[in-house]
């Protein structure tokens, strides 16, 4: 149990504390440094749109995330859940296969699938004369957010499913049975018998969307790097490029503490909400 | 199914029918990009700017390979990823166990902080420690060493494998381990001949989940590593966006290659990761 937790201790804890620490000055990662008190916060807070809009886009996913990516996969793993045993275990093998691969050969992939001149969507939508659809997806200021919040739903598809088949598994049959004997329609089960039955599990995912939501950054670094223009810039992005390319160490640690907060504060909001909805 | 060939059946049929190629549809497009890729890497790199919409390789470039093979550092690279994952699998392995059974089994003082920093591990994004961890490491001259890798490797590995295990243990009788306590077998006995074998089904998912998320890991190999010497699999496919550029049919090649490794463990443990990857949901 000790030397865990002093792993935990020494590569998360002590850091964060690090963290706090440096965001008080103004240190440039070299030399000398002032403390400035809040002053980075004020800055990110009050005079940062950057900021705030890859808070709006880490939202934006989210919401993504929530209202269509969840639905399909519920819906899809509740087809699932009606097959014969080895064609719903083929699918499902199928469906996660994109999560287990490199987040590197995922974001090169889209890259690719959306290059302009050779990628396989422009040359698709030119076969079927939708020429005016091509364009170059992920440097295109009104595609660009769209395509990168694709990739990463594509991406954690299988997830989603998986959480929810697992979800239907433990719905007793009899339940589905005595909603059947009472009339109801199959829609009708699902509506008011199984979703109501699932309500805290449903919460659960979504508390793990909430996660996830604010986790990503790695697709978005290798495709876009949060251009054109900030436009699909997400905290963890930002931070980064803060911290390691213009080497702003004073301010990307407050970014990473204001990440850290805003990440534990929205899943635990989101946590007591569901729990509060879901009862 | 009395209502067969009424026309509300054959309508909800028809229903069924089009869920039905929904579903494959789905399929198909988690795959597609995939098989794209692998189509392109059989190709010149000429041939990928032709207008056909998909050609079937009617001469397969398997020199492609080659390239990617040599260029894309695979050896080195590769055997990179293999002492770093490999290390740090075994460690977060072991850690978890114990730090799952004693959530699981033990009462003791500072229970309750050591979940909140298990918890904490689950929901810090780690793009946030990079910064602080960097600075963090380079006190002790962990930057571009393996040590320097495995560490973060295990920490943040460590919050999810604790919680597989300690649903695990929550749903085994304690009533062996009474017994070989009782027979005066020490702890570490007990642990190791008693308690591990039965583990055996959550070790399997804790290992191979561990290996598959270390060996896909970029961002703190991209962060904490300067050197080519030490670099992991993922950067072959980085390299080609520098000095090769050009070279796109190696490019789609090195991709494939890299993927492999990581499919192949996946579809040979496919059930294990699709039961460990739920088990800390569904049990919360």
């Amino acid at each position: 149990m000790l030397p865990g937790l002093a792993v935990l201790v020494f590569s998360l804890v002590v850091p964060l504390g690090f963290s706090v620490y440096y965001s008080l000055t103004d240190w440039d990662g070299l030399g000398a440094y002032q403390h400035v008190g809040l002053d980075n916060y004020r800055a990110i807070l009050t005079d940062d749109p950057v900021f705030w809009r890859s808070l709006r886009n880490v939202l934006l996913l989210l919401a993504a995330t929530v209202f269509l990516q969840n639905p399909i996969a519920f819906a899809l793993a509740a087809l699932l859940s009606r097959l014969s045993a080895r064609a719903s275990r083929l699918l499902r093998t199928v469906y996660f296969v994109p999560a287990v691969l490199s987040l590197v050969i995922v974001a090169k992939l889209w890259v690719d699938v959306f290059n302009p001149t050779f990628g396989i969507l422009n040359k698709l939508l030119r076969a079927v004369g939708l020429d005016a659809l091509a364009v170059s997806w992920l440097s295109n200021p009104h595609t660009s957010l769209a395509a990168v919040i694709w990739i990463i739903l594509w991406q954690g598809f299988g997830w989603a499913l998986l959480f929810y088949y697992a979800a239907l598994m433990t719905v007793p049959r009899d339940l589905e049975e005595a909603a059947r004997i009472d009339g109801a329609g199959r829609l009708a089960t699902y509506r008011h018998v199984i979703i109501p039955y699932l309500a805290p599990m449903i919460a659960t995912v979504i508390v793990i969307d909430v996660i996830s939501s604010m986790k990503q950054m790695e697709l978005i670094y290798l495709t876009t790097q949060g251009g054109p223009g900030q436009l699909t810039q997400f905290l963890g992005v930002y931070l980064y490029q803060k911290a390691f390319v213009t080497s702003e160490y004073g301010y990307g640690n407050a970014l990473s503490v204001l990440f850290v907060v805003v990440s534990a504060g929205l899943t635990l909001l989101v946590h007591r909400g569901m729990r509060v909805i879901s009862r | 199914m009395t209502d067969r060939g009424t026309p509300r059946a054959t309508g909800r049929r028809a229903g069924l029918a089009v869920l039905h190629v929904g579903l494959v549809l789905f399929a198909l497009m988690q795959l597609f990009p995939l098989l794209w890729v692998f189509l392109c890497s059989l190709q010149k790199s000429g041939d990928l700017f032709g207008n056909d919409l998909i050609r079937v390789p009617t001469d397969p470039q398997w020199s492609n390979y080659a390239r990617a093979w040599t260029n894309g550092q695979f050896v080195r690279y590769g055997l990179n990823s293999f002492i770093v994952v490999t290390a740090s699998t075994a460690v977060s392995t072991v850690l978890s166990f114990c730090m799952g059974y004693a959530i699981a089994r033990m009462r003791w003082r500072g229970k309750r902080l050591a979940l909140g920093a298990i918890l904490m591990g689950m929901v810090v994004p780690i793009h946030a420690t990079l910064l602080p961890n960097f600075l963090w490491y380079s006190y002790f001259g962990l930057i571009d060493t393996r040590l320097g890798l495995i560490i973060p490797y295990v920490a943040f590995t460590l919050s999810f494998n604790t919680l597989v295990y300690a649903g695990h243990f929550r749903n085994l009788p304690a009533a062996l381990e009474e017994a070989a306590l009782l027979d005066g077998a020490s702890w570490p006995r007990i642990l190791w001949s008693v308690v591990a074998p039965l583990a055996t089904p959550a070790t399997v998912t804790v290992a191979v989940m561990t290996f598959l998320t270390n060996w896909n890991e970029f961002i703190m190999a991209n962060t904490y590593l300067a050197s080519d010497d030490l670099r992991t699999l993922p950067f072959s496919i980085i390299r080609f966006q520098g000095q090769y550029r050009s070279d796109y049919a190696a490019q789609f090649a090195c991709m494939v290659l890299v993927a492999v490794p990581a499919l192949a463990l996946y579809l040979y443990f496919s059930k294990h990761i699709m039961a460990g990857a739920t088990a800390g949901a569904v049990k919360e």
